[in-house]
């Protein structure tokens, strides 16, 4: 589904990733962990195309397709979803409103007509109770004046309404209580399928006892210094980076 | 020269410009309004009694040529009265209104106004207002090849309240908007909002002041300006100004302009939508926050769908 290969990328003029090299499989699930500042969010945002950070040298090829020739509305009409550590602010635009927005764009990419307002309703109810977010919460505007845990439960959202094939979930423990991070995992764990595969940026043992990985991926200086299984994870959460 | 005078019969009231002469539809006991036409400037006189129940005047202009009006609007004590504009003005327009709010009466004014880019347009108000009169002002326009809107309230007893908000979404433009808000009597309330989205080359300026006089304790004042520039050649130059000459007041102003947030458009496209489409939401949503101020759920639909199809 996806092959980065030498993959070297600076944000002014600062080189984050150093010729990285990673394969994700179909259904995989792939974490990233490591410590402040080893790039972990750097290949989440490169990934998705935000003109920020500047690919240098590489390739990600992404079913097929190289990613680099895409720009980031095309990426995720391909079935790429970012899922933000910091989700953006929107006032003046309801939260209702953006997900329809967001919807119907895809469905027109997929040949389909703009989705039925009793219809979206119906989906819009359903998909927010399981993730327990009420129905108010969407009429208001796009994550403003959201609590860190409304924000990322809108991020899971609308990952869920987009059906992506490749989801990037950067940093989505941070800010969550323990009822919200369960929640969200649970949600995330539905989505799971053998045609969707997943990158889980985390620092957090706790997000990974939720939803399990294939692979664990340790990022030091802008390279992958460690692979495994989920023991990996274990052995950080005991041990640290520094060993 | 032609001439109308008679009498208005219901609450809901239809005043169109056509090419040959100007019609006032429907009599109301409520209101009184004439029109008189003369070397091509015509002169509409619209009286407004007292009355439970608002008058709603819908302003047509439909005439295929540069429109030249004089209004005079007279609210007498307790009237209520909405107007709303969303005339095109195709060749051009001047529009000069005074307005006369006496004592607890209530006036809304909605102007949503698409203007033939080639053309000038010209709008001056000057309204006073009475003791517990509101004056809520709404104007939105795209703008036009040389666009003037001038404004001046005048809180001339204790009470009054004016809320006023103009969004201006230009094209290759030139909009010169002032907005001056006269303070004069005690206890009076002011809350005025401006945004502008200025492209194509476009030039926006907003003055706004506010006096407030000696005598005048417990006012409360408030002013906010904001500008989106959406390209290199655009420019919004907003000038807020306050002359306060009573201690006893709460005021407030502030005043911003700048490009768009990369970071909300990149999140946007990271969602499938393009960059052209993502510009355009965050247009709707930089002057949608204005368009929850419109308490007429009416008047807030028109407004959406307004910004919704020049954003």
């Amino acid at each position: 589904m996806l092959e980065i290969k030498k993959l070297s990328v600076s944000v002014e003029k600062n080189k984050i990733l150093d010729n990285l090299d990673l394969t994700i499989g179909s259904g995989e699930v792939h974490a990233i962990m490591g410590p402040n500042g080893s790039g972990k969010s750097t290949i989440a945002h490169t990934l998705a195309g935000n003109p920020n950070y500047n690919v240098d040298s590489g390739q990600a090829l992404f079913n097929g397709k190289d990613l680099f020739e895409l720009d980031p509305s095309e990426r995720s009409l391909e079935g790429l979803f970012l899922a933000f550590q910091y989700p953006i602010e929107l006032p003046g635009v309801s939260n209702a409103s953006y997900l329809k927005q967001i919807l119907n764009v895809h469905r027109k990419y997929e040949g389909k007509d703009p989705i039925d307002a009793a219809e979206f309703l119906k989906i819009l109810k359903e998909k927010s109770n399981r993730l327990n977010i009420p129905m108010e919460m969407h009429s208001r505007f796009v994550n403003t004046g959201f609590s860190g845990g409304e924000k990322k439960k809108n991020e899971v959202l609308q990952m869920d309404f987009l059906n992506p094939s490749l989801v990037i979930m950067d940093e989505t423990d941070s800010g969550l209580d323990v009822d919200a991070l369960r929640q969200t995992s649970e949600a995330v764990n539905q989505l799971r399928s053998s045609d969707r595969s997943f990158i889980i940026i985390t620092h957090y043992l706790r997000l990974l006892e939720y939803i399990e990985p294939d692979y664990v991926h340790v990022f030091q200086d802008g390279k992958i210094v460690e692979s495994g299984d989920k023991k990996l994870a274990h052995k950080i959460d005991k041990e640290g980076y520094a060993t | 020269m032609s001439k109308l005078n008679q009498k208005v019969d219901s609450h809901d009231c239809l005043i169109q410009i056509v090419r040959n002469n100007l019609v006032v539809s429907n009599e109301s006991k409520y209101i009184n309004c004439s029109a008189l036409e003369e070397s091509g400037s015509i002169n509409l006189n619209i009286e407004v009694l007292e009355s439970d129940i608002a008058t709603r005047i819908n302003l047509q202009a439909l005439r295929d040529s540069y429109i030249n009006l004089n209004i005079e609007i007279s609210l007498l004590k307790g009237a209520r009265l909405e107007v709303l504009d969303e005339s095109e003005y195709s060749k051009g327009s001047e529009i000069k209104i005074n307005s006369e709010l006496k004592q607890g009466s209530s006036f809304e004014l909605y102007r949503l106004n698409k203007f033939n880019q080639s053309t000038e347009n010209k709008y001056y108000h000057t309204c006073n207002l009475s003791r517990n009169c509101v004056f809520k002002d709404f104007n939105f326009t795209n703008g036009s090849k040389q666009m003037t809107n001038e404004t001046i309230i005048s809180l001339a007893h204790e009470h009054a309240k004016y809320i006023g908000s103009g969004v201006v979404i230009t094209n290759s433009t030139n909009c010169n908007n002032t907005l001056k808000i006269n303070h004069i009597a005690p206890s009076a309330i002011s809350d005025c909002s401006f945004k502008a989205v200025s492209r194509g080359n476009a030039a926006v300026t907003f003055n706004g002041k506010i006096s407030v006089d000696e005598n005048c304790s417990n006012t409360v004042s408030n002013q906010i300006s904001k500008g989106l520039i959406m390209d290199e050649e655009s420019k919004v130059n907003l000038i807020p100004k306050l002359e306060i000459n009573n201690d006893d007041v709460v005021c407030s102003h502030g005043a911003a302009s700048g490009k768009p947030d990369e970071n909300v458009l990149f999140y946007l496209t990271s969602r499938g939508i393009s960059r052209k489409d993502a510009e355009k939401i965050y247009i709707q949503g930089f002057l949608g926050e204005y368009i929850y101020k419109i308490d007429n759920a009416q008047m807030q639909a028109k407004a959406k769908q307004f910004i919704s199809q020049n954003a």
